[in-house]
Parts: C-alpha cells; sequence; structure tokens
C-alpha cells in the first residue's frame, strides 16, 4: 500500500477494538519497512506475534550502555529463540562522552532522566526512525494511566516524521493489559526476562530500573526519585520550556 | 505556503508558558512575520477556532503549527524545534530537539 493511501484516523478506529495480531497485519502488510522496538521486556509477545505473519520482521533494540546484564542475556535468548536478527543500537560515543565527562556516569540522579535518556535512547531511536516507513512498540494504556490513556493503535508519529516523509507509529497492545501479556507469554511459551522473575515489570537502564512491591504500580520502578509529574509530562501538564531557550 | 500557529489559553485566562516562549523565540529570530497567523485554543471554550483545528488534526498539545502547501497538502508540527529547521530553515541542533520531542512525547523514556 502506498504510504500516501494510508488514512491514520480511519484505521485508528477501525482497528481500536481490534486484536494486537489484526494491528500487527495491518502494520506489517501496509508498509514495507517496519520496524518493531523491543525492550528487552515484554514487548517479546510483538515478536512472537509478528513472527507468524511475516517471518522477514526487523526488530532493533536501544543500548543504552546501561542496560542490566539479563537484558543483555534476554535478548541473545530472543535472537537465538527466534532465529531473527537484532539491529541492537549504541548511543553516538562522543555524545556521551561529553555528557559524562561534564556530569559524570550518575547524573540523572540529581538532573533527572531526560538528558541521559535523550542522549543514550532517543537519539539512538531517532537515527533509526529515519530509516523506517513505520514502526511498533509495546506501549499500553494501562502502563501509564495518566498519560498513556490515549494511546491509539495506531498513529502518525509526528514527532520523528521528516519533511517529505510521513513515519507511523502503531501501538498493538495498547488496548491490552498487563494481564493478557503474560497470559499470552505463557500460553505461547514465550520466552521472558528473568527479572520478571524477581518483581521486576517495567524494565530500562540499571541504574533506573527497581522491582516493585504487590499493589504498586509498575511506572513506581522507575525513576523513583523524581516527582511523578516529572516521569511523564501530561498532555495538559506544564508545557515545559522550550529546550535551548533560557 | 500557508502557516499558521495554534496557541493556547489555559482554563485561568493566562496565556500558555511555552506558547508564549515560542512566540517570543519566534520574535527575537526574526521569523514570526512568517506566521500567516496565529489562533487560540481557549480551554474556556471548545468552540474556539484553535480548539476546533486541534480537534481536526488530532492533537492534544500546544502550540502546534499547519502548514499547508500550494498543492493543498497540509503537514502538522507539534515538535516547535522541528517546525523551525524544516519549514522555517532555522537553526536547532539535535540535542535540543530531542529533549524537546522528550518532553512532548511523554512516553520515548520508556521504551
Amino acid at each position: 500500500m502506498s504510504v500516501t493511501m494510508f488514512d491514520v484516523a480511519s484505521r485508528a478506529a477501525e482497528y481500536d477494538a481490534r486484536a494486537p495480531q489484526d494491528i500487527l497485519r495491518l502494520a506489517l502488510e501496509s508498509f514495507e519497512t517496519v520496524g518493531i522496538s523491543f525492550s528487552g521486556a515484554e514487548d517479546v509477545v510483538l515478536i512472537d506475534m509478528a513472527l507468524k505473519i511475516r517471518p522477514d520482521i526487523r526488530v532493533f533494540s536501544l543500548d543504552t550502555g546501561r542496560l542490566h546484564v539479563e537484558t543483555y542475556r534476554f535478548l541473545e535468548q530472543v535472537r537465538k529463540h527466534y532465529h531473527i536478527d537484532i539491529d541492537v543500537l549504541s548511543p553516538d560515543a562522543a555524545g556521551v562522552e561529553k555528557m559524562v565527562r561534564a556530569k559524570g556516569l550518575f547524573s540523572f540522579y540529581q538532573e533527572g532522566h531526560k538528558e541521559c535518556c535523550g542522549v543514550r535512547k532517543v537519539l539512538p531511536l531517532r537515527r533509526k526512525l529515519a530509516t523506517l516507513d513505520a514502526w511498533v512498540t509495546g506501549q499500553r494504556k494501562d502502563q501509564s494511566p495518566g498519560t498513556r490513556a490515549n494511546v491509539p493503535v495506531v498513529e502518525e508519529d509526528r514527532a520523528f516524521s521528516a519533511a517529505g516523509r510521513t513515519l507511523f507509529k502503531f501501538n498493538p497492545l495498547a488496548n491490552w493489559s498487563s494481564k493478557q501479556v503474560w497470559h499470552y507469554i505463557r500460553s505461547n511459551d514465550v520466552p521472558s526476562n528473568e527479572l520478571h522473575q524477581r518483581g521486576f515489570i517495567s524494565i530500562g537502564c540499571e541504574p533506573c530500573t527497581r522491582p516493585v512491591l504487590p499493589n504498586q504500580h509498575e511506572r513506581e520502578g522507575r525513576w523513583w526519585w523524581e516527582e511523578e509529574t516529572m516521569k511523564e509530562c501530561g498532555l495538559h501538564a506544564g508545557n515545559p520550556a522550550v529546550p535551548g531557550k533560557t | 505556503m500557508r502557516i499558521t500557529m495554534v496557541k493556547k489559553i489555559l482554563a485561568d485566562g493566562s496565556p500558555c508558558r511555552k506558547c508564549a516562549e515560542v512566540e517570543t523565540r519566534l520574535r527575537d529570530s526574526g521569523h514570526l512575520n512568517r506566521i500567516d497567523s496565529i489562533v487560540i485554543a481557549d480551554e474556556r471554550d471548545p468552540d474556539s477556532e484553535g480548539q476546533k483545528l486541534a480537534r481536526r488534526h488530532g492533537v492534544e498539545l500546544a502550540p502546534f503549527f499547519i502548514v499547508e502547501q500550494d498543492d493543498g497538502s497540509t503537514r502538522v508540527y507539534t515538535i516547535f524545534l522541528r517546525f523551525l529547521r524544516e519549514v522555517l530553515q532555522g537553526e536547532a541542533n539535535a540535542s535540543d530537539e530531542v529533549q524537546e520531542i522528550m518532553e512532548r512525547g511523554p512516553n520515548l523514556d520508556f521504551l
């Protein structure tokens, strides 16, 4: 299908109540270059589902350099289990060195995590997305009800589109709960990150992730030293200052 | 090409901080005259022109920019620095743009 023919608004409405596999099929059959973002956590279900639709899927992971060793082991386990290539993306060395030289290795505990995530995660992501027509994430509404309540199953990615090139973002698990994801993992013998067995739900970089207790929300395991509002910028919360503007 | 900037008035009647900063930056850099019209999305009035445009284009953050090309195509920009770089050919470095993307796209750091 031609990208210009993809009516994102109508597709989002049409597929909102559809199964994740249907949404993945829409992505994989509508676009030639589709990348599945794999964080080394529960989003492994996307790989399992996608391979049943199209064997030549493209999977990428963002290696920040600060992941748990268990996550690196899991990436390798998934690569071998499914016999797929995983494009493991590294941050720009000069950018990391500059930040670490100026601020040390744990600046996020004092200054918040955004700068570090920007250098180690989002810049490499931006580089990768410039090569794709569409990408797939494991984002779910129940992961952060305050800010993900409106996660659509498909959207135009206005942050990473470029002049003359529209990028689309698919969120097949948007309407699934964590319980549904884990039911799929167990029912389909999908491998999982061993950190989940130790109380980790949301898994990111090692210094910024911790296990949570029963009845704690998974987001309490990420950047726990920051104010809640700093973790995710609410849709109408604050309208933060323009970067680079003092 | 026609450019519309949509800026927001908050529920308490005050201007949205980011909208004001963006407008100031456009003015200081000499780009404000490239904006053909500035319309208001008033949180107190769902029928304000800006609110209607936000709904029509599926935008939930202000400010945003609607760029209508002479061939009839339309592109919406919600990242100011991307708009500055791509449409106005202004200067924006990648790190600053990524920081803005993260602030506007709250889910990316969870990837």
